[in-house]
């Protein structure tokens, strides 16, 4: 029975209270402010809002302006 | 075009970069960094996906034909279906898993992989873990413990290899040089968390000082439900949230949802798994403390589906012409029905028709594999091209794998799904005999679903097939272009 209890314990009050924790971090290092700017953090120049970045290998079939990935370097 | 040399000291400055020259040179030197680490992880993913398959087709067959292969010891069904189970958990989809997180980590971090070839290393002592581990399973040493069931001797590898792995994602995310968070970081530093945790436990629990009686039930589906829902979950959402936005170009709908998502997700999933014991020897209330956070997973689940759908919203059309969006679009809708579908198991009233049926085996396909390895299916089609900057050797070929995976897996769940209840129904009726070749019986009235369960395997290897012969024709011209620079291969189209 006390193998219950350490895994009620352990489900319940420590992985929650870590991510309580966890939540607390994210409350004071603000990463819960300007969310429609973090919303954006994925696209850049090369790839940025309104274009597509994944089309079939024949997709000259249907053309759409497509992005770029950066070149490789040399 | 040169980004200086990755260095631990560079990276224990991050700032955010501005220069868009820099910045693509970053993209460049990441997805350099990264090469041969996930080349490793995906093609060894890919290895054990077929090897898996061909033990998925044994062990269902040997359902309706029993007969099959039955006098070979380690073909026998209670080997081969472990095989199978493990070779797909830890074989295939926590190394794609793994590769896609680490790519992913260090994409939203702007942070080479630093040291790859630590990672390398791990990658292939996990491979020996998990070679050692099924052929334990085929020498009859399994534990006979669900999802556990590699032998104690090959769990140190696995643990060793994948404490490096997780301190390497944690290690990216340190040295990051992006200050906020994208919501896939969250859902990926947690499952890198997560993972070890549920995983120690369970080793300890079960095999190194295994407790007794039924608390091993309890401690087993503790870890057979979490490490689906706390490990493999968050990496499928995290993969999700970036590739939906970024293949269509139009951000996540709501970003606020995302939050609540994660959070909700953080607080009830691990609560659950004692729902598979309803009407077992446990006490009561802890059957009812995991309904209940079942039933809490609304939450999650809602927020995180009107998100993936409404940011999809207007673009369907889109689906036509990425092969990446279908695998995500799939995936994702499949993460919706799965997760409510587990709400409706948990309750008390379903779970006593449903469970020891068929359709417990339906639902955990439904989200390891509709949801799951459709994900990763779809992330690697968009990875692959770019770590190796040759684009997909055959559009055909993709779409064979698409088709395949996608009716394939659609024409297992259905039947299953319903011979499951139909079977539970059976199995609560006292009129009904258990076996009788003769008429209507529990046994025998499941042989239809079952032979349709094995025609469908039959689709999906034919996918999988058509996925390994890409990518080892990709590989191909990689090598190529690297062999004859001379010859000024034609830039990708990518």
């Amino acid at each position: 029975m006390i193998i219950l209890w350490i895994l009620f314990i352990g489900s319940v009050v420590v992985l929650p209270g870590t991510a309580i924790l966890a939540f607390g971090w994210a409350l004071r290092h603000g990463e819960f402010e300007h969310l429609d700017k973090t919303a954006l953090s994925i696209f850049d120049e090369d790839e940025p809002v309104g274009v597509m970045t994944d089309r079939f290998p024949d997709s000259d079939l249907h053309p759409e302006p497509q992005a770029m990935p950066p070149a490789s370097p040399p | 075009m040169n980004a200086p040399a990755p260095s631990i000291l560079n990276a224990l400055s991050p700032s955010d970069i501005e220069d868009v020259a820099e910045r693509r040179a970053v993209l460049a030197e990441i997805d350099a960094s990264c090469r041969n680490t996930l080349l490793l992880l995906f093609g060894a993913s890919l290895t054990w996906l077929l090897l898996g398959t061909v033990f998925a087709l044994i062990a269902s067959w040997k359902m309706h034909a029993p007969e099959f292969l039955a006098d070979i010891s380690w073909l026998t069904f209670g080997r081969v279906r472990p095989f199978h189970l493990n070779a797909m958990v830890f074989g295939f989809s926590t190394q794609a898993g793994i590769g896609v997180t680490l790519w992913l980590m260090c994409r939203l971090c702007r942070t080479p992989l630093l040291y790859g070839w630590i990672v390398d290393l791990a990658g292939l002592f996990w491979n020996l873990g998990v070679a050692v581990g099924l052929v334990g399973i085929l020498a009859g040493h399994s534990t006979g413990l669900e999802w556990l069931e590699i032998p104690p001797y090959a769990t140190p590898l696995l643990f060793v290899s994948y404490a490096l792995i997780g301190m390497w994602g944690i290690l990216t995310f340190r040295f990051r040089r992006e200050r906020h968070l994208y919501v896939s970081q969250w859902y990926l530093l947690a499952s890198l968390f997560w993972f070890p945790g549920i995983y120690s436990a369970a080793q300890i629990l079960l095999i190194m000082q295994p407790v007794r009686g039924t608390v091993q039930a309890a401690v087993n589906w503790w870890f057979a439900h979490n490490v689906l829902g706390l490990w493999f979950t968050p990496i499928g959402l995290a993969s999700i949230y970036y590739f939906i936005p970024k293949v269509i170009g139009k951000p996540v709908y709501n970003y606020s949802l995302s939050v609540l998502g994660f959070w909700s997700l953080a607080l009830f999933y691990n609560w659950n798994g004692m729902h598979h014991l309803v009407g077992g020897p446990m006490p009561a209330w802890l059957i009812t403390v995991s309904i209940v956070a079942s039933v809490m997973m609304t939450i999650p689940v809602v927020t995180v589906g009107l998100n993936h759908h409404l940011t999809m919203w207007g673009n369907f059309k889109k689906l036509k012409d990425s092969p990446v969006l279908r695998f995500m679009v799939f995936g994702g809708m499949s993460y919706t029905v799965t997760s409510l579908h587990g709400v409706l198991l948990a309750l008390r009233s379903v779970s006593e028709v449903t469970h020891f049926t068929h359709s417990t085996i339906a639902h955990a396909h439904q989200g390891m594999y509709a949801f799951f390895t459709m994900v990763m299916f779809g992330a690697m089609y968009y990875i692959i091209p770019r770590l190796l900057k040759v684009e997909w050797p055959s559009a055909h070929v993709i779409r064979v794998h698409f088709w395949c995976a996608a009716i394939g897996i659609m024409f297992y769940l259905v039947p299953l799904t319903l011979g499951g209840v139909l079977q539970g129904l059976a199995m609560n009726n006292p009129d009904v005999p258990f076996l009788d070749p003769h008429k209507y019986s529990v046994v025998t009235m499941t042989l239809p679903y079952l032979r349709m369960r094995s025609y469908s395997g039959f689709l999906l290897a034919i996918g999988h097939t058509a996925f390994a012969i890409n990518f080892i024709w990709i590989l191909a011209r990689w090598v190529k272009t690297l062999r004859l620079p001379q010859l000024a291969t034609p830039a990708p189209s990518l």
